[in-house]
């Protein structure tokens, strides 16, 4: 089937609620309804397994209209069908959708409390984003917000600490994070525990908080590209590269084949440096540190290529609008290659480790299993959806760039066990390698860059790119000028993070670490969307002040 | 004149003062050793008498809940019992400062002093990963203490005391690594255990709860339960070397063999994944307990028909 | 059961040489592309301020002296720089470029951060405008 005759079917379900249809882009269908509808409209794909919900895009239409929107992204294959809900803006009630589709709950939260959605059946009204003194009713995202209405309640109350010590019985409550060695970002859990068996999860985001949704809104599209790469050090690349594919689509300019071929090896090469990373992360959460130190050690061969070929180890900056900075000429290729070389050897050799040391697979075999039916309910995204059997990979159902080109092959494992993860993400790797050799061996001559007009023409796309997590999608909306007016973006990690609450219950306090590493996080890649608050204030603690505090603050 | 000698040797050489020297230069080899193994370069040499030493000049932040006289005591007691089972054991390969029949037992006891204070001090604090930490930690204690404790019996029974000097002058002799060498294996995992070095670092978990029992220990109590501890490493070495390796006569067949074991421990360190608690006690009681139980059978049986 | 899978490793680290780099006593040599500070080559430069404009931190602030006579002065925040090399590439007569060599910026003043690039004559001006309010209020 092609993408009409997927959109066709989208649309025919779509049929009875249905008020207009748009086609804003080939692989796209807007499906204008109802709030009434909508839940009607949900199940109707979700039963017929249309695709799978990827996104929810809050857009507020401006103070004139008074109108909010709401988009509901469902992805099949290359094609994205969108259920778009225009609603007042101070009666803005959507029904909730979280208990057809689990996931929901966390779109759900953020538009609730970005843009001030109410979603009747949501009973969640504690914070997952905003810290807890945000004041109420102010809504960051929206178009009438400013900077004074964001000062903090008039008394700071300390954040909730979950109750102290014991709970009854033998249970307590163990809270991980924001400062915890086993996070390398902050964020929060609390855990109870009975003895050592975990009997409930809850979470908490939004510590690593940059207010960068809201300033792109300020930015012109150059500079916006810049701030995107640094909402992650890991995946930095890959939001560039959305962002820089989603505004050539936008402009309709069609970049050269030879940056294409280069956007994709740089790709490859931030993938090595991701799952390398995470491949010790997952050994020190295990007490393997031997593991931890070698594959931190190799990871330093593909950084210093990566330094070779764009001119730093972390936010390469290789993309522009338009195309690439950075060419790959001989001295570089053969780099490559022979970094490449030794990376297959080493990465083979930790294969071996994982899938036939004893001790390690004591902590990593027949842990948190999650089945081919739990991981399509939890809507997982990434290698931990493919340790359990979907094949659920952009870069093989919507290939962009240069993947037609030079594709890649999936990966999957079955068991869906942590060690199914591992051995997930190497294989990965030992198919990027391969991918970074045939790129090399035939990279297309041609220029560089394209050119880029400075206002980008009004429109709205969606990019979705295979991030070294999952999928990552960007909701760009231009109004024909140098900024953009809406800038959506949806990291993998949002998505995956029910398979840890869920998961946890019921194993040991010990294997809760390594189930939050098994997925991945990454906690920056999560926390965009709030707005810096300027340090204004009016209090200025002396180190003395700030001493006591941390003193008084631990003693409790 | 006595009483002076006595004194210089429990507080100054070999045992006390020395003793706490030499605990810190091993646990620096270990270090380095553990480095080397992974390709890093490992602290130098001063650096664990410049830890105790910053320890010692940072201010103890006592929480609130606490029972103090407790929470000061803990630390000290638990140095104290590693100092204490120092003085009957062949420290250096010296003599030992004081014996009597029956010192093994004694020792043994002293020993796990330390880890049952760390396991008091968790309770003492009571915050969350404290209690956790002190159940992982007397937990590991009650798996591993029996099969340690009859390693060492294996030796006591071919020399036929309960003296440790006594057994060491037999050792001297008699390399029993060669005729029980599980309960070599035995021990010297156990010796592992008790020190709570990895792989069986659970009670001390950093990535699970964040330092166990010593999370709200600050400042000089937790200089000296690291002190201990490095004493405790010390001790230990020493008996399983002098009963083991052929006895201790002497500083430099105490380094040679003290070392020896030492670098066989930094491999376990670096080559094995930390084990969940569940799985250590599952280990410990189906197989150490086991193969020592059955290496003592086998010890007594021959005993009997040399005999 | 297979214990110790890293045991090769283990053992030939031990007798190879660690992999740290003992820094600043041992340095490695930048790679060429490698985008450090700022360099201005005033001769060229035009004043059309696309460094400018398109700079995501504000670090660069371009001073006309004299538009005719092409002096300009520019100012570069280097604290404020992150080192993307936008600027570098907007620049049409290839005035700008990011250096590999000049990197270590660490410093106890934050006064160090603030350099001003262009020729030497010009610069010295601007440093008078910049005095000159001082002066005239002393005078009354």
């Amino acid at each position: 089937m092609n993408i009409e005759q997927v959109l066709a079917q989208a649309e025919q379900l779509l049929a009875a609620w249905n008020k207009e249809t748009i086609h804003p882009e080939s692989n796209r269908l807007d499906v204008v309804i109802v709030a009434d509808d909508l839940r009607a409209a949900v199940i109707a794909l979700h039963d017929a397994h249309w695709g799978y919900l990827s996104a929810i895009t809050g857009l507020d239409l401006g103070t004139a209209s008074a109108q909010l929107e709401a988009l509901y992204h469902f992805c099949n294959g290359p094609a994205v069908a969108s259920l778009r809900v225009r609603l007042p803006r101070d009666q803005a009630i959507l029904p909730s959708i979280a208990d057809i589709i689990p996931p929901a709950s966390f779109f759900e939260r953020e538009l609730q409390e970005m843009l001030g959605f109410t979603f009747s059946g949501l009973n969640i009204s504690a914070r997952l984003f905003l810290s807890d003194d945000w004041p109420e009713n102010v809504y960051p995202l929206r178009a009438d917000f400013t900077l004074d209405q964001a000062a903090p309640v008039a008394v700071r109350q300390p954040d909730k600490l979950p109750e102290q010590g014991f709970v009854g019985g033998n249970t307590f409550v163990i809270p991980i994070g924001p400062q915890h060695p086993a996070l390398k970002e902050p964020g929060h859990f609390e855990f109870t525990v009975d003895g050592e068996i975990v009997t409930a999860a809850r979470m908490r985001l939004g510590y690593a908080h940059r207010g960068i949704e809201k300033a792109a809104e300020s930015r012109n599209w150059i500079q916006n590209l810049y701030l995107f790469e640094r909402i992650c050090g890991i995946c930095s690349h890959t939001h560039a590269m959305a962002y820089s594919i989603g505004v050539e689509k936008l402009a309709q300019v069609e970049i050269p084949a030879r940056a294409q071929a280069i956007r994709e090896l740089v790709a490859g090469l931030e993938r090595i440096h991701s799952h390398l990373l995470w491949l010790g992360v997952t050994a020190h959460e295990a007490g393997f540190d031997t593991l931890f130190m070698y594959s931190w050690r190799d990871r330093e061969t593909v950084m210093n290529l990566l330094e070779q070929i764009t001119g730093n180890r972390v936010n390469y900056s290789a993309n522009l609008l338009g195309g690439v900075k950075c060419d790959i000429g001989l001295e570089q290729a053969k780099a490559i290659k022979e970094g490449i070389t030794y990376l297959e050897t080493r990465i083979r050799h930790y294969l071996e480790v994982v899938t036939t040391d004893t001790m390690f697979l004591n902590r990593t075999r027949n842990i948190g299993t999650i089945t081919f039916a739990e991981a399509e309910n939890f809507g997982l995204l990434g290698p931990t959806a493919r340790a359990s059997g979907i094949t659920r990979d952009v870069r093989i159902e919507a290939p962009y760039g240069a993947y037609t080109r030079f594709p890649v092959s999936v990966v999957t494992e079955t068991k869906g066990d942590l060690e199914a993860r591992c051995v997930v993400r190497l294989k990965e790797l030992l198919v990027t390698c391969l991918a970074i050799r045939t790129i090399v061996d035939n990279l297309p001559e041609g220029p560089l860059t394209a050119r880029m007009p400075r206002k980008i023409p009004a429109g709205e796309t969606i990019s979705r790119i295979e991030a070294p997590r999952g999928e990552l999608l960007y909701f760009i909306k231009s109004n024909g000028g140098e900024t953009p007016a809406r800038v959506h973006i949806r990291t993998p990690s949002l998505c995956n993070w029910v398979s840890v609450l869920e998961k946890a219950v019921g194993r040991q306090l010990a294997d809760v670490p390594m189930l939050i590493a098994g997925m991945d996080p990454c906690f920056s890649c999560n926390d965009r969307v709030v707005t810096v608050r300027h340090t204004g204030s009016n209090e200025n603690w002396s180190w003395k002040q700030l001493r006591e505090y941390g003193i008084e603050y631990y003693k409790r | 004149m006595n009483t002076l000698t006595s004194l210089f040797t429990i507080l100054i050489f070999p045992a006390g003062l020395t003793l706490v020297l030499v605990g810190m230069l091993y646990e620096w080899i270990d270090r380095k050793l553990v480095a080397r193994f992974q390709n890093r370069v490992g602290p130098r040499w001063f650096q664990p008498f410049a830890d105790a030493l910053k320890l010692f000049a940072k201010e103890q932040i006592t929480p609130e809940i606490v029972n103090p006289y407790l929470f000061f005591g803990l630390p000290i007691a638990a140095l104290a019992g590693a100092l204490t089972a120092a003085l009957y054991v062949p420290l250096l390969g010296l003599n030992p400062a004081s014996n009597f029949p029956g010192d093994l037992i004694v020792t043994i006891y002293l020993l796990s002093l330390p880890t049952m204070c760390v396991g008091l001090a968790g309770w003492n604090t009571s915050g969350r990963f404290s209690l956790i930490g002190a159940t992982r930690a007397l937990t590991q204690l009650f798996a591993y203490e029996a099969p340690f404790l009859l390693a060492m019996l294996g030796p006591a029974l071919v020399a036929g005391s309960w003296q440790i000097n006594t057994i060491n002058s037999y050792t001297q002799n008699h390399w029993v690594i060669f005729t029980q060498p599980i309960g070599f294996i035995v021990a010297l995992i156990g010796l592992m255990g008790k020190l709570e070095l990895p792989p069986f670092d659970a009670p001390e978990a950093e990535t699970e709860i964040v330092a166990g029992a010593l999370t709200e220990y600050s400042g000089r109590g937790l200089a000296l339960f690291k002190i201990g501890k490095s004493v405790e490493l010390i001790v230990g070495l020493s008996l399983i070397s002098s009963f083991y390796l052929g006895g201790l006569n002497g500083i430099p067949s105490f380094l040679l063999k003290s070392l020896t074991l030492l670098l066989i421990m930094s491999m376990f360190q670096v080559l094995l994944t930390r084990l969940r608690i569940d799985q250590t006690v599952g280990l410990w009681w189906r197989f150490g307990a086991i193969l020592v139980l059955a290496q003592l059978v086998v010890t007594i049986l021959w005993k009997g028909f040399s005999l | 059961m297979k214990f110790g899978t890293m045991l090769k490793d283990v053992v030939e680290s031990f007798f190879k040489k660690n992999v740290t780099q003992l820094y600043p006593i041992e340095q490695t040599p930048t790679p060429e592309r490698f985008r450090g500070n700022l360099q201005y080559n005033p001769a060229a430069c035009t004043g059309c301020c696309l460094c400018v404009k398109d700079c995501p931190s504000k670090a660069i602030e371009l001073v006309t002296l004299d538009r005719a006579a092409k002096r300009f002065v520019l100012k570069y925040h280097m604290d404020r720089c992150i080192y993307c090399g936008q600027c570098a590439i907007n620049c049409r007569f290839k005035c700008m470029g990011m250096s590999n060599l000049d990197w270590e910026h660490a410093s106890l003043n934050k006064k160090e951060f603030t350099v001003y690039y262009g020729k030497d004559e010009d610069i010295e001006q601007l440093m008078a405008n910049i005095a000159k309010p001082a002066v005239d209020s002393t005078d009354k």
